[in-house]
């Protein structure tokens, strides 16, 4: 999910760093202080979540872990996500500096969706619907993640629709993990720790 | 479970260290599994240029594209990987080759090939012009009065040749070591990066919380 440097052109680079910068506003601002610990587990397990690959399917993909980032954190994923991008092209070379805005953009804006589209259903009473909402979550934040991959590409000429069948097909695998991912982790924070999950809806 | 509850909120959060278990699982898995980043790399052998194009966990990149551009950006040739995502081409000219890879994705790579990496005759043109430069040499010589006998002209075209046969025995042998080398440089993963990378976020959480609390009295 990591659009590499020189394949996008300068116009989309710059909108997407200019709705990055936006978002890590917003970020920023309804960061609630007491839980810039917690942003930063969650931005290690996403910076580190990008070297585990999943061997299945036909192209090389890594999990994302965006749809958790939302969920648990809501806002504050932009600022979190932009920050282990940025350490990912640092020291792994994944993506680039130039594309980081549209990179990060790529992977936040599905969690911000996800967050508010799933979020309440998550912490709801009924455990299936709560189940069922936590593996959208997921699943969704890496559909919506590839159909971003696949519009940014689409502005430099290739056909939308080609790409985008190519990136959904490749992370179709990645989808139903994070789901899972996503399932159990707040499944599990529900039942330990459900103010996780209401502050970042107190927050709003 | 109202039996639990009281006792919970004054434990240190299981959550933070479940998620700390989290980060350990996926380093562990991390650390045999590379993740996503393609590597061009580009060797000359004989009168071809030779490219070879994987994943960063060694998976070819099958059927990609491949471009060849001089320094100046004009295109001089494509074409599309095999299944090993290999390559290769006939130089067209000899002059610094800008070879890019564009696969599935978004990710791309690119490789330069010096100009003095490829061999003095890649095609007609460049074959026609370097005997010349030679009998060009040997006639400035002759004019400079230093009247050069058949013998010693034969001895340049020999050296001449054993330095192509040499270049050529030196290329087969130093192509593994060659792959080898490249290989190494574009391991981008390694366990102080990754250790690194976590580093710097929890410094940057620590920036943070200094100049809260520091606000905060």
């Amino acid at each position: 999910m990591h659009i590499s440097e020189g394949v996008l052109s300068p116009s989309v680079l710059v909108t997407g760093a200019a709705l990055t910068a936006a978002g890590c506003g917003i970020g920023l601002k309804k960061l609630d202080y007491d839980r810039v610990p917690q942003v930063a587990i969650l931005t290690s397990a996403f910076f580190v979540a990008s070297l585990i690959h999943v061997p299945i399917g036909p192209s090389n993909v890594h999990l994302v872990l965006n749809g958790l980032m939302g969920l648990l954190l809501g806002w504050p994923a932009f600022p979190a996500i932009l920050i282990a991008l940025f350490l990912q092209a640092l020291l792994f070379q994944f993506g680039g500096i130039t594309t980081l805005g549209v990179n990060t953009f790529n992977m936040a804006f599905p969690a911000i969706i996800c967050f508010y589209l799933f979020g309440y259903a998550v912490k709801g009473r009924n455990n299936l619907i709560s189940n069922g909402a936590a593996f959208a979550c997921g699943f969704f934040a890496i559909l919506l993640g590839s159909l971003m991959v696949a519009i940014s590409l689409a502005f430099t000429g290739d056909p939308f629709v080609g790409i985008a069948k190519v990136v959904v097909i490749a992370h179709l695998p990645v989808m139903i993990i994070e789901g899972l991912i996503t399932l159990f982790s707040a499944g599990f924070l529900k039942k330990l720790k459900p103010e996780l999950l209401e502050v970042v809806h107190a927050k709003r | 479970m109202p039996k639990g509850s009281p006792l919970r909120t004054n434990r240190l959060s299981p959550i933070s260290w479940s998620m700390i278990l989290l980060l350990v699982v996926m380093f562990v898995s991390a650390s045999h599994a590379l993740a996503h980043r393609v590597i061009l790399y580009a060797y000359v052998e004989g009168d071809r240029v030779f490219t070879e194009s994987y994943f960063n966990d060694g998976k070819r990149c099958q059927n990609s594209r491949i471009e060849v551009l001089d320094m100046s950006g004009e295109k001089l040739l494509e074409g599309k990987t095999d299944n090993n995502g290999e390559f290769s081409f006939n130089p067209p000219k000899k002059t610094d080759l800008r070879i890019i890879l564009t696969a599935s994705m978004g990710h791309r790579d690119e490789y330069v090939i010096r100009a003095g990496e490829l061999p003095d005759g890649t095609e007609g043109k460049a074959r026609g012009s370097e005997p010349h430069q030679i009998e060009k040499k040997v006639l400035e010589a002759e004019k400079g009065g230093e009247k050069e006998t058949p013998s010693s002209q034969l001895t340049r075209l020999e050296v001449e040749q054993i330095r192509t046969t040499v270049e050529g025995t030196l290329d087969e042998k130093l192509k593994p070591i060659m792959r080898l080398l490249a290989e190494r440089q574009s391991e981008g993963i390694s366990f102080v990066g990754v250790v690194g990378g976590i580093g710097f976020i929890f410094g940057i959480m620590g920036i943070i919380l200094y100049f809260r609390s520091r606000r905060g009295r």
